[in-house]
């Protein structure tokens, strides 16, 4: 069968479509936490991007949510422990967790790691000296 | 000469710039033969490591996966790991596998090289550790090596820097080892906590195992190469090498074919081959390597060569807690505990194991974990299910001595091969019953340690099935011909100009990481071949 596509994207309009339902099943907004859902259309650019590079794992996973004859909102149970979604599952998870809106309603800045790296304070070291008491514990040979 | 490259004879042809090549080259240079190494990857560039982009995550699921049958880049080539319960994790590359190594970097202890006369399991090394202890002392020298000194699990070693942090992770499970009177220590690691050596030190990026955009994991494309290259090593790249040849009246190796980044077939005339390209890469080659003389592979008359494969099983055990610990940020290898390192028979299992602290994730990694487990459910749970989670987790892995079994083989995949078209490695092996006892030991006795500190809830997985990073054994040294394939210096039984220096070495496992003692062998190896330089090639 010849798949129409709207557009360059190797998704059809209906799958971007189906793509955005489900982000949005698994990560809706939340006004208490203040951040947006998975659907948000700056992180589904980049769910709908990112996913090209899993474009066979993430098509199964969008038949196997399409082929269970009820409405994605009531699928939910049976989707979300689903091996078959985990490929779909993966890409939503790292948009959205990248995306600076979320990221800072986590407490973190919005940034890679590199170059400014981060703080670790050392800890309280005198928790050695319970060790230090008992001795030597390596057998000689 | 041709298109630049030199053909005329190498005194040395080392095979793989990984963790071992790269000492082994190094050590040599002082000899001043001409030593060519070929490498099938290229240098890499850290300021394209993932932790330098908005994308870190991601990225270790893709181009920097730890699985090479993932990954899939052009350095790469496939692994059957299909009859192999825990999964091939490797790199290809200038580097090797320290490139994407977490750093932790114990020794071996004296007891680990007699394994057959203390617990009368396995053999004892031809070697011992007073042997290679100069060795650790000149490797841990290059390398740059973290620790704290007076450790009572090791006899007296000298840490080069301060330890890593303990941080709020490191704190909570340090206080529970204190909890439970059981032995703990600030790790060994191969990353920088001072400048050394020209690499500046860690700022806690917290994302080693995908490349250390700071240079201060010491990774040997920062270390041993440049130096060693300067002392005018030559390390031709993108060179993936199919077979050794051998003169067939001498028996001797007499050079190296291998691909060329343009895929023409090459041959390198050699005096002297020495392995360097792993536990799987090294036996791939030799049973590639067939002649008349040695049909069943190069070095392989002991029938040996790719058994008694060895892969430290490891468990994974972490707990989730009330508090905010370090969760992405900084290394993880603050502290191990060898607590139940040496044998005791009355855990019913022989050798033991270290726990290597772990101490937090990252926020993909924690949605997965939490996506994954049935912890964080979808819809309008999801936020404060991942918050329950998120920079609340840390825990210990237990990396379990791995007995050698002669069953537990690298052969050659009869079907599956590289871009090359050379025979893919298949990876074929069975987790013993001892293995089995002490993992589950080691995920109880964890699990006391992280509940005595407030762990909620744990998360536990064993055998880790990714775990497939320690790869030894299938070349095995000894002095008899009969029961191993190189002798107590390196250099093959059946081929007297064919050494080996990386991981398949190792005749026993000890139940710590193994690149400190790979390195320190591949060091040991090569100091053996300058001291007989005259006399290299006479029989034993
Ligand atoms: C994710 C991860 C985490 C790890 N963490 C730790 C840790 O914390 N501590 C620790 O001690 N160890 C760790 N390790 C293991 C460590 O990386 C290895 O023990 C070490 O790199 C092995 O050294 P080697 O010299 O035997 O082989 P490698 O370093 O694997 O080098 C082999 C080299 O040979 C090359 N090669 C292979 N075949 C060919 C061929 N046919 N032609 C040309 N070149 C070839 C490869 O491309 C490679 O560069 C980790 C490994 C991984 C993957
Ligand atoms: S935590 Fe330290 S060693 Fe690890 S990647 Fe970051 S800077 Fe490098």
């Amino acid at each position: 069968m010849t798949r129409t596509i709207a557009t360059d994207h190797p998704f059809s309009p209906d799958e971007q479509a189906q793509i955005a339902r489900l982000a949005r099943l698994m990560v809706p907004a939340s006004a208490v936490h203040g951040v947006p859902a998975a659907d948000d259309a700056l992180i589904l650019a980049d769910i709908l991007h990112t996913a090209r590079s899993d474009e066979v794992r993430v098509r199964a996973a969008l038949e196997f949510a399409g082929g269970l004859g009820v409405p994605l909102e009531a699928a939910v149970p049976r989707l979300q422990g689903a091996v078959e979604m985990l490929p779909l599952v993966v890409v939503v998870m790292q948009c959205y967790y990248r995306d600076d809106r979320v990221m800072q309603a986590l407490g973190m800045e919005a940034r890679p790691p590199f170059p400014q790296g981060f703080e670790v304070p050392q800890g309280d070291w005198s928790l050695l000296e319970a060790v230090q008491r008992r001795g030597r514990i390596w057998r000689d040979a | 000469m041709s298109g630049g490259i030199d053909y005329s004879p190498a005194d040395v042809v080392i095979i793989g710039a990984g963790a071992s090549g790269a000492a082994a080259a190094w050590n040599l240079t002082e000899t001043r033969m001409r030593i060519v190494c070929l490498e099938q990857g290229g240098w890499m560039n850290p300021a394209e490591y993932p932790s330098t982009g908005r994308d870190w995550e991601a990225r270790s699921q893709s181009d920097f996966a730890i699985n090479p049958n993932r990954r899939q880049l052009k350095s790469d080539y496939p692994v059957n790991d299909d009859d192999c319960p825990i999964k091939i994790a490797n790199f290809n590359g200038v580097g090797g596998g320290t490139i994407l190594y977490a750093g932790h970097y114990p020794r071996f202890h004296p007891s680990d090289f007699r394994v057959a006369s203390l617990d009368g399991v396995a053999d004892d090394w031809p070697i011992d550790y007073a042997t290679l202890e100069p060795y650790y002392a000149e490797n841990d020298r290059i390398t740059g090596v973290s620790g704290l000194a007076g450790d009572p699990a090791y006899p007296a070693k000298q840490p080069l820097m301060p330890p890593l942090p303990l941080g709020r992770s490191g704190q909570k499970v340090a206080q529970g080892f204190d909890a439970m009177g059981w032995h703990w220590w600030p790790s060994d690691t191969a990353i920088a906590t001072t400048p050394y050596n020209g690499r500046d030190k860690c700022i806690n990026l917290g994302f080693c195992l995908h490349g250390c955009a700071q240079g201060a994991k010491a990774s040997t494309d920062i270390t041993y190469w440049p130096e060693a290259i300067r002392a005018g090593v030559e390390l031709r790249t993108w060179c993936r090498v199919k077979e050794i040849a051998v003169d067939d009246d001498t028996g001797m190796a007499c050079g190296v074919s291998y691909y060329d980044e343009q895929g023409e077939e090459q041959f390198q005339p050699a005096h002297i081959v020495i392995m360097a390209c792993n536990g799987v890469g090294t036996p791939r080659i030799l049973l590639n390597s067939r002649s008349e003389r040695f049909p069943d592979g190069l070095a392989n008359t002991s029938g040996l060569v790719g058994t008694h494969l060895m892969l430290h099983p490891y468990a994974s055990i972490y707990g989730v807690f009330d508090e905010e610990l370090d969760g992405y940020r900084g290394p993880h290898d603050a502290l191990w505990s060898q607590e139940f390192y040496e044998t005791d028979v009355s855990r019913g299992f022989v050798r033991g194991f270290t726990y290597e602290f772990n101490r937090g994730r990252g926020p993909v990694a924690t949605a997965l974990t939490g996506a994954f487990s049935g912890r964080i459910p979808w819809g309008e749970g999801h936020h404060d299910a991942y918050r329950a989670l998120f920079n609340r987790i840390c825990g210990m892995v237990a990396i379990c001595e791995d007995l050698p079994e002669a069953h537990n083989t690298v052969t050659l995949d009869p079907v599956l091969r590289d871009a090359h078209g050379i025979p893919a490695p298949k990876m074929t092996y069975t987790l013993s019953d001892n293995s089995r006892a002490m993992l589950d030991f080691a995920v109880e006795r964890a699990s006391e340690v992280l509940q005595a500190v407030g762990a909620q809830d744990l998360m536990v997985e064993s055998p880790l099935s990714i775990g497939g990073w320690h790869l030894m054994g299938t070349a095995r040294m000894g002095n008899d011909p009969g029961n191993s394939v190189v002798n107590a210096w390196g250099r093959a039984h059946d081929v007297r100009n064919l050494f080996v220096v990386d991981g398949s070495l190792f005749v026993t496992s000890a139940g710590v990481n193994p690149t400190r003692t790979i390195q320190s062998l591949a060091l040991y190896v090569t100091d053996q071949m300058k001291k007989r330089l005259t006399n290299l090639f006479d029989a034993p």
